[in-house]
Order: structure tokens, then sequence, then C-alpha cells
């Protein structure tokens, strides 16, 4: 097929119902969320290595930080789960022809993939049922098959999914996909496109995140009491290696995918949103040889933020990647998106996540946060107590104002 | 540009794609509905605890907490994401339409879920390391949450049946979309039979309550809860029945089994008998009993009645405007959209489709069986399967060594017209019709491996037509240069 038909099936697979708001305000949360989803499922890809190497060694310091990070882990899992329902949802709203194409093609690994992801997240359950929460200090870990298979199988779901998101880049075969060699295959049973070096990318980032997280940790735990500086110690200096070795070892998979990008790619290799990635994981590895040398310091938190920026830069690049191929080769520009403006359900949104959002979340993770450092039972204080009311006055209106606006419409 | 926005079909031969995605969606209400129940129950438990001094009931909910977070919240957000792959891959433009409609509503949807990731978490391991009070203002928020998640996705469930509002259709908008009767009685509905979902697996936890005094009082709790939402959620269902329109009850009448009202009934007389059952002796709860009655409704209760559900919006799938085989069938004029029937019915599927290949684009001869494919591909394997398996096989539809000219007149005279009243209308040129007609016929008459080894034929016999043509042209050219020479 020319160019230009492929660009008139692109429009013509658009919604009709357009989108209810201007276009790149969906692909700005598509990245944001994006690079959230990523940054949390690297931070469980890291954790649970640490957990898995800790599970077979006999250093009791592996062992009692495979321990600590397979509690990150598990949440890190729901966390990457539920943050990754947004990039989901948004990538549909202005790319869904692509998108809906690429997943029609492959309908049976779609399929799979939740099946696989289950899967996975119930052997680390598994794992960490037989061990118990502290299991790993005393004895030999039991099951340690189940940890391996869960990392294992959550590669496949990534392999999945990475699969999917190279499909949507490639209209030029979509037609080849679906009607090989003249017959049709509406099996969806195929993998069609994939880049080894892009996906291995995102799985080794994993390795400075984590690396981050170990700094913090150290951070967050050696308040208390009862902490073990010599072991937290170890902890931080372990991250601090990993956060230095791993963003220099992340370009050798980044170089790869720039030299293999398609013909379609055109320039983009040698834009500065190539190079920008390239740029973050070298500065990260810099700051983190600079600025962590001292325990105390606020920079063992903010090392989580630098490792984010980090993760940012490349999921910004991925998405004018996109934008390079999908608009400046085929010509399917996602400015032009028919808009059918809802502002009603549009300040909804924001007001959610901005009000009820801001106000829930910051009193939860206050909690948390104040507890892991406490010692026994933890009592707030007046003031975080009162953020807890005013939680609930806030998410109670809001419940409040769903029904009253809906009555009103319903008896119009 | 004479295209329409159809994607590839995904062909499911085993069970059909739309039972794939009826497992799923089942699975993912069973597991949703009992963690939003459960979290309503936890925030009374919870300020229970708090009020009067148990730490017995945060026990409880510390269990009960631990068990969904591992099962329900696993495989319930699991499946969730999984209904939107399975409908992405099942039912492109039904999903397409709901997103695009709805995106802001999913995406405030989407800050509940992260408020509950985070509170079940914290309901579970906060227990006995924050003061009651504490956690009690986690598990009201975290209840509030909860909720918030249901009455979203009910607004956006409501509209696949049919938009709130008839004025949504000329003035579009997503209020007129979202609010309705069908909205609040369908709320209510599922509201109950949640509560029921979290009285019977709470059952579980229930059982496995060493002190007997505790363990009855939990019983009694649960039995009552049980009692009165199964009551109030099948008079819900009755009001509900109620609120859809006409044509879709009768469109249920035809379409489902016999055995859909007696399952019901029997299921609702199960259930009611296991609360009292075990209110009056607490003893006879253990785990498997309860596990067993949880299963018992998913397949006997909540499996039929899903399956009523997606019946009898059809033919549309989404918001009475896209049929069930992806065209657009309405006029919108709200929303701007126009049907694609005119279209269909002027350039013919064929040549309307985006993904229809060069050499489909005309029927002929040569490739009659397999434009017929095409078409049944398109226009009707989402309900339907070529094989003697899957979902309500054509096979079964037509009598046994049909003619082609009967098959061709049925496909003129009830489908292109759209003549039957749960079908779409599917326009087809006349060429389209000959051509689906003769896949169906062979399909009906000689089975799936001959239809295939036929298809095969017609692409040999092009594909050494064109190396022919290419020979030909090569001599051609050759002697054309000979004789230049």
């Amino acid at each position: 097929m020319e160019v230009a038909q492929l660009t008139d099936m692109m429009y013509a697979l658009r919604n009709p119902a357009g989108v209810p708001f201007y276009p790149i305000v969906f692909i700005a949360l598509g990245v944001l969320t994006f690079a959230m989803h990523i940054f949390f499922v690297q931070l469980m890809l890291g954790t649970g290595a640490i957990t898995a190497y800790g599970a077979f060694s006999n250093n009791p310091y592996w062992q009692r930080l495979a321990s600590a990070m397979l509690e990150i882990a598990k949440v890190s899992v729901s966390v990457a789960i539920v943050i990754g329902v947004a990039p989901l949802l948004f990538v549909q709203v202005v790319y869904d022809p692509q998108w809906y194409t690429a997943n029609v093609l492959s309908a049976r690994w779609v399929i799979g993939f939740i099946v696989i992801m289950i899967m996975a997240y119930w052997l680390m359950y598994y794992y960490y049922f037989r061990n118990g929460k502290f299991g790993q200090g005393a004895d030999k870990p039991k099951a340690r098959w189940s940890i391996i298979a869960s990392l294992l199988v959550f590669l496949v779901a990534g392999w999945i999914m990475h699969s999917l998101t190279s499909q949507m880049l490639h209209p030029e075969l979509w037609q080849q996909w679906y009607v090989p060699n003249g017959a049709m295959d509406t099996t969806g049973s195929q993998l069609h496109a994939n880049n080894p070096w892009r996906f291995a990318f995102f799985i080794l980032t994993a390795i400075p995140v984590a690396g981050a997280m170990l700094v913090a940790y150290r951070r967050f735990k050696s308040v208390r009491d009862d902490a073990d500086h010599a072991y937290l110690d170890w902890a931080a200096e372990l991250g601090k290696k990993w956060l230095k070795v791993g963003s220099l070892l992340v370009l050798i998979p980044y170089l790869g995918w720039m030299l293999t990008l398609p013909e379609t790619a055109e320039n983009f290799a040698g834009s500065i949103w190539s190079i920008l990635p390239a740029l973050g994981f070298i500065g990260l590895a810099v700051w983190s040889h600079l600025r962590l040398n001292d325990a105390k310091s606020i920079c063992n938190y903010m090392v989580l933020a630098m490792a984010f920026i980090a993760v940012l830069l490349p999921s910004i690049g991925r998405e004018v990647l996109r934008y390079d191929i999908l608009n400046g080769f085929f010509g399917y520009n996602f400015f032009d998106y028919k808009v059918m403006i809802d502002w009603y359900s549009t300040l909804l949104f924001f007001g959610t996540f901005a009000v009820v959002g801001g106000a829930v979340l910051g009193y939860f993770l206050t909690i948390a946060w104040k507890v892991g450092q406490s010692k026994g039972v933890y009592v707030p204080s007046p003031a975080v107590d009162r953020a807890g009311t005013i939680a609930i006055w806030v998410i109670s209106l809001w419940m409040v104002h769903f029904f009253v606006l809906g009555f009103w419409v319903w008896v119009q | 540009m004479e295209l329409i926005g159809l994607f590839p079909t995904w062909y499911e031969p085993a069970v059909g794609s739309g039972w794939v995605v009826g497992f799923i969606a089942t699975f993912h209400i069973l597991a949703s509905h009992t963690s939003v129940g459960a979290a309503l129950l936890f925030a009374y438990l919870s300020y229970r605890a708090w009020k009067d001094d148990r730490d017995d009931y945060l026990d409880f909910v510390k269990k009960y907490g631990l068990f969904l977070l591992v099962f329900t919240y696993v495989a319930g957000s699991l499946t969730g994401v999984g209904i939107w792959y399975s409908t992405t891959v099942a039912s492109p433009n039904g999903i397409g339409a709901l997103i695009h409609s709805f995106v802001w509503k999913w995406a405030t949807e989407w800050v509940f879920f992260v408020i509950e990731v985070i509170g079940i978490y914290m309901i579970v391991y906060l227990v006995g390391k924050v003061d009651k009070k504490t956690h009690m203002k986690i598990s009201v928020i975290f209840g509030i949450a909860s909720f918030a998640t249901m009455v979203i996705i009910v607004g956006i469930l409501s509209f696949m049946m049919v938009p709130g509002k008839e004025a949504w259709f000329e003035d579009g908008g997503y209020l007129l979309g979202f609010y309705g009767d069908n909205t609040f009685i369908q709320l209510a509905m599922r509201a109950m039979f949640m509560l029921t979902m979290t009285a019977v697996v709470g059952g579980i936890i229930v059982a496995g309550i060493k002190d007997q005094a505790f363990k009855k009082e939990m019983t009694r709790k649960l039995g009552w809860l049980g009692i009165i939402a199964t009551l109030l959620g099948a008079a819900m269902f009755q009001l509900y029945l109620n609120s859809v329109p006409d044509y879709a009850l009768l469109v249920m009448e035809n379409r489902l089994p016999d055995y859909f009202g007696p399952s019901i009934a029997i299921v609702l007389a199960l259930t009611i008998g296991y609360f009292v059952l075990t209110m009056v002796q607490p003893k006879f709860l253990v785990s498997g009993f309860a596990g067993t009655m949880a299963i018992v409704i998913l397949v006997a209760g909540l499996w039929p009645e899903e399956t009523a559900r997606e019946s009898m919006r059809k033919p549309w799938v989404a918001g009475q405007y896209v049929y069930s085989n992806q065209v657009i069938g309405r006029d919108v004029p709200g929303m701007d959209i126009q049907s694609q029937l005119p279209l269909i019915e002027k350039v013919g599927i064929l040549k309307a489709h985006p993904f229809t290949p060069e050499h489909l684009q005309t029927v002929n001869d040569g490739n009659k069986i397999q434009a017929g494919e095409f078409i049944t591909m398109t226009y009707c394997a989402n309900c339907h399967s070529v094989s003697d398996s899957g979902i309500r096989p054509l096979h079964r539809y037509f009598p046994d060594q049909v003619t082609q000219e009967v098959m061709a007149r049925y496909i003129r005279g009830a489908l292109v017209p759209g003549n039957i009243a749960y079908m779409p209308k599917m326009p087809m040129l006349e060429s389209e019709v000959q051509a689906i007609a003769a896949y169906l016929t062979k399909i009906n008459n000689d089975g799936l491996a001959a239809t295939n080894l036929a298809i095969s034929e017609e692409i040999a016999n092009r594909e050494a037509k064109q190396l022919a043509d290419k020979a030909g042209l090569v001599v051609s050219m050759k002697s054309s240069a000979e004789e230049m020479q």
C-alpha cells in the first residue's frame, strides 16, 4: 500500500466520537503516567531481582535485604498495575487506530497477558507466603524457584507489551500480518514486531532504579532507634554501585535501540530527543557519584526523583519517536483529532485528581511514612489527624456531588 | 475517502471472542464487587472497633483484607484491565465508543483506584501499628473510594445498554450519556449484589475464627447482611428489567435459554438458605462451604445475569449506535457521528473496509469463497462461529444441503435490510451477497476443512495466474526486444 493509502486508513479508523479535550493534554498525561508506570515496573524488577539473589545467598546481609525488598517488590507490582491503567487509557484516546489494530492482530497474546500477569503475581505471593515476612533470616528460603519463575513470567508479560507497542508503529505491515500470503489470519496468534535493544533498555533500567531505592531505604530506616547502621550502609553502598554502573550500562542497549530504529523514524536517532535520555542517565551516574556521600543528606531521598527524571526522559523520547514515525512518515497527526469539548468531565477529572487525590493520598502517605519510622503504635499529631478528617469530608463531598448532579440530570 | 472505521477481526473458534470477554468480565465482577462490598464492611467494623474498643474486629478486617489482597485485588485489578484488553480485541469500536465519551470519567475512576490500592495495603498492614481512630479514618476513606469506583463504572455500563437520556443523541455531552433510569437502578442492584458477595466470601474468613462466640457474632452479622442484600437485590433486578427498553426484553425472551429464570430463582433460594443455615448453626460454616457457595453464585447466578445483560443490548454493542459487528448503524447528531450504512450500501463492505486486501476488493469467480470468508469474518464472527464449536455456530441456522440460491435469498431478504430484530443491518452489493452465500453454503454443506481447501485453491490459482502473467510479460518483453534488434 502507498503511504497516502495508509494515512487514509488510519484516519478512517479514528473514533468518530472525537475526544472531549485537546489531544495534547492526553498525550502529556500519557507520557507522565507511562513514566510513572515503567518506573514502578523497574522498581519491581530490580527489587525482585535482589529478592531472588538473596534467596540463594549465604550472606546474612543479602538475605535480610532480600526480605525487605520483597515487600517493596510486592507493593510495586500493585502500584505498577494500577498506574499502568492510565497510559493504557490515554493511548486509546488519540492513538486508537494504531493501538487497536496492534492488539487485534495479536489477540491471543493480549488475552494471554492477563493470565500471565496473574500467574507472575501469584508466584511472587506464593514465595512470600512460603517464607513469611522475615523467613529469609534463619533458614534457607523455601520454594526459591517461585521468585525466579515470577520474574521470568513478568518478563514475558513485558515482552508482549513491548511487541504491541512496536506493532503500532508499522502500519505498512498491518495488512500483510492480517492477510499473510493472501490468506486471512484471524487467529491473533503471532507477535509480529519487536526490538530486543529497546526491550533490554527498559528492563535493565531496573538496575539504577533499584539502586536509588536502596540508597533511600538506608536514609528512611536509619532514623529509627533500632537501626542496624552497618547493614544499612552496606545496602546503600550497593545501591550507589548499581546507580552508577547501571546508569552507564543502560546506554549500551539504548545506543543499540537508536541504531536499529526503522527507516520510517528518519532522523530521530540524531535529534535532541534521542540524545536527552542518554544525557539523563549519564547525569544520574555523575550526580550519584557527587551527591550521595553524606548518609544524612536529603539527596538520599532526592535520588528517587533523579532516577524518575532519568526514566521520564526516554518516556518523552519514546512519544516523540512515535509522533515522528506516525506523523513524520505516515502523515497521521494526533493534533487534528476531532475535539468535542466537554468541560464538566474535564474539570471533574482534574478536580478529583488534585483535590480528592491530593487530600487523601497526602494523608495516607503521611501516615505510612510516620509508621515506618516509629516503634510501637503510632498515634498521629492533631494536625495529621485533622488532615484525615478533611480527607473524609473531601471524598464524601465528591460522592454527594455525584448523586446530587446525577439526580438533577435524571429528573430533567 | 470511502473507508469506514473497521479493524481486523479476531476470530476465536473454540468458544468465541464474546465468551472470552464474558469469562473475564464475570470473574472480574465477582472479584470487584466483593472488594467494594468488603471495603464498606471494613469501614463499619473499623468504626465499631474504635467505638467499642474491639481488637477482634480489626483482626477480622486484617485477615479478610489479606485474603482480598491476594485474590480479589490481584485477580480483580488484572481482570479489570483484562476487560479492556479483551473488548479491545473482540470489539474495538465498542470499547472505543465508551473510551471516547468517558475518558475523563475513567481517569477519575483511576484516581480512586490508586487510593484503593494504597488503602488496602494500609488497612491490612497497619492493624496494631496505628491507633484505632486512625485505622477507622483510613477505612472510611477506603470504603468511600471503593464505592466511587463502582458508581463511576455503572454509569459507563449503563451507557452500553442505552445512553442515560434520549436527548444525548441530539445534544451529546457526558452528563446526558451517563445519568439515566438505567444508571441508578443498576447501581442499586449491583450494590446489593456486592453486599451479598461480601457476606458469602466473608464466610471463608469467619470459618477460620477460633473464638466460638465471636464466630457466632460475625456469622450473624454477615448472615443478616447477606439476607437483606439478596432480597433487595432480587427486587432491584425486577426494577432493572422494567428500566430497560422494551425491545431489550423482547430480545432477552428470545435469546436466553429456558434455564435462565429457574437458575436465578434457585440461586436466590440457595443463597438465602445458606445464610439462614449458617446463622442457626454456625458450626456448619466451614471455608469449603463458603467457597463452594461463592462458586455457585458465580456460575449459576452471576454468569446468567451478565449473559442476560449482554444479550439484551443486541444488535447494539454500545450506546445504541455501534452495532455488535462494529459498524456504526445510526446517526448521533449530538456527537457529530454519521451512520456508516449509506457508504457501505454505496461501495460495498469490501471496498469500505480498510483492511480488505487488493485481491478481494472486487468479487470475481476466482476469489468468491475467500471474499465470502472476509465478509463473514467482518459481519458475523463477533457473534457466530463458522466451525462446529464456539459461539452460536452458523450451521445450526441453515438446513443441510441448502442451495446457494436459497442462501443468497435469505441474506438478501433478511440480513441486508436488517429484518431480524436482534441482528444488525448488513448492507452488501449483489456480488458480495453471492460471495458470502457461496462461503456459507460451502461451510454448511461441506464443512470448514473443505471450505479452507477451496480457499487454498483460490489462492494457488491466483498466484499461478500472477506467475503466468509475469512470465507472459517477460516473454512479450523479450520478443519485443528481439524485434527491435
